[in-house]
């Protein structure tokens, strides 16, 4: 998988993985302490956040990988950095991103319009969905509680790192740091669509 | 005697643990998960030197989560049937769901114990080594996660730096919290594209210095699986076969 990839690519796709790794785990403990008020529910709604790297990378570098890798490293460092959800989250993060990757690959990453993205940010909820249901015990809970936790999540999936990740990513395109990645050559042809 | 969680190889130790919260998540009754979560802390306390003030203070949120998974699954949790146990207004909380209800927050405190087990017991850039050596994980990416790692703290100064140039510009502390939130963006884009610099400089170093990415045979430290990995990796595969046999218990 990375054999067509850059260095300088593996570098900053492992560098965001690091950065979001900690954002990541910054949200999993105010995540937290909202769980314990209200619930499980807590999560669903900024479920987005989780799936956001998968998203910029991928609009950033444009190669098969670059929605899964990043996830999984974030995931990995949140491990690293020493959290209580622990090894465990490096399998969510890998399905996580499998499903961001599913979108692109649907696209035969071609295209990276903001449909696309927002897509990515519902299949990354939608395969996240389906692991939590096995893994957190949600058949134990009420159906209609558990269709009201998807819609959820995948609505938050597509805003949040669907619109969210393409409006960091616009902006870090901005600061023009980001010449010499595909997305600063291709922008010109994606542009409107 | 008390080392050797800490000494035992990175790979194993996070198979053993991956491998035992899989195992769990097939298990419905308030016992397996509540007694793992009691082994485990034993296992810390006859194997690990772990400082176990900070394990409390990574412990103390998900003792909140498992409190909120607790009390959502009794309100909204399906009706599995068995006699109830009590009602309160339309809410009726059965014997099932009440057991449910006990497992899954007891499960939340077997999942974090253990994975704080691994967490505090693990050296990150040896897990990585680990994962190179074992595993066959592309040195390329193993190498650019540790140059991702050491540049953490070069992140925390950037960021508080960022910070004193706006105040220096006169940009004021917004006051309150979702300014603050929205604000966000303004740190946090030139963070990365500094970030993003940083990379594109590291990987010309390591290429200038003729890192080409093949895999390699030789290493700075070898990682290998001693007898005592697989005499520790069954230790946690009885005591996991021992809290999960409690399901067939009649009692």
């Amino acid at each position: 998988m990375l054999k067509s990839w850059k260095l300088k690519e593996i570098v900053l796709m492992s560098l965001f993985g690091v950065v979001f790794g900690i954002v990541y785990l910054v949200f999993l403990h105010i995540g937290n302490f909202w769980a314990g008020i209200i619930g499980p529910l807590a999560y669903e709604w900024m479920f987005g956040i989780w799936f956001i790297v998968s998203i910029i990378c991928m609009y950033i570098i444009r190669k098969p990988g670059a929605a899964l890798l990043p996830e999984t490293l974030a995931a990995t460092i949140e491990v690293m950095l020493g959290n209580a959800v622990g090894p465990r989250l490096i399998l969510s993060g890998i399905i996580q991103g499998l499903g961001a990757e599913a979108a692109f690959a649907m696209t035969r990453y071609r295209h990276f319009h903001v449909g696309v993205l927002m897509l990515a940010g519902a299949l990354a909820g939608v395969f996240s969905f389906v692991y939590g249901y096995f893994l957190s015990g949600y058949a134990a809970l009420d159906p209609s509680f558990v269709a009201l936790m998807f819609t959820l999540r995948v609505l938050s999936g597509a805003i949040i790192a669907g619109i969210g990740g393409k409006y960091i990513a616009d902006g870090l395109l901005a600061t023009g740091s980001l010449r010499g990645y595909a997305i600063a050559r291709t922008e010109k042809n994606d542009a409107g669509v | 005697m008390r080392q050797i969680l800490h000494n035992m190889n990175p790979s194993m130790k996070f198979l053993a643990v991956t491998v035992s919260m899989l195992v769990l998540a097939f298990f419905f009754n308030p016992w397996t998960p509540l007694l793992f979560f009691l082994s485990v802390i034993a296992l810390q306390l006859l194997f690990s030197r772990i400082n176990w003030k900070l394990w409390l203070l990574f412990m103390l949120p998900f003792f909140f989560g498992a409190f909120g998974y607790l009390w959502t699954t009794l309100v909204f949790g399906a009706d599995t049937g068995g006699p109830i146990l009590w009602s309160y207004g339309p809410i009726e909380i059965t014997e099932q769901n009440w057991a449910h209800a006990w497992s899954l927050s007891l499960r939340v405190l077997a999942f974090s114990s253990l994975s704080l087990l691994f967490a505090l017991t693990t050296d990150p850039v040896r897990f990585i080594q680990s994962l190179m050596q074992q595993w066959k994980l592309s040195p390329k990416l193993a190498y650019s996660l540790m140059v991702s790692y050491q540049f953490l703290p070069v992140l925390k100064a950037e960021l508080e730096q960022i910070q004193q140039a706006h105040r220096l510009r006169g940009a004021e502390i917004d006051k309150h919290w979702w300014n603050r939130l929205l604000a966000m963006r303004r740190l946090f884009i030139p963070l990365l594209a500094g970030a993003v610099r940083k990379a594109e400089r590291a990987a010309f170093a390591m290429e200038a210095r003729g890192f080409t990415g093949e895999p390699r045979t030789a290493f700075y430290e070898q990682l290998t699986i001693t007898r005592m990995d697989y005499v520790l990796t069954a230790l946690f595969g009885i005591v996991l076969a021992l809290c999960c046999s409690i399901e067939f218990l009649d009692f």
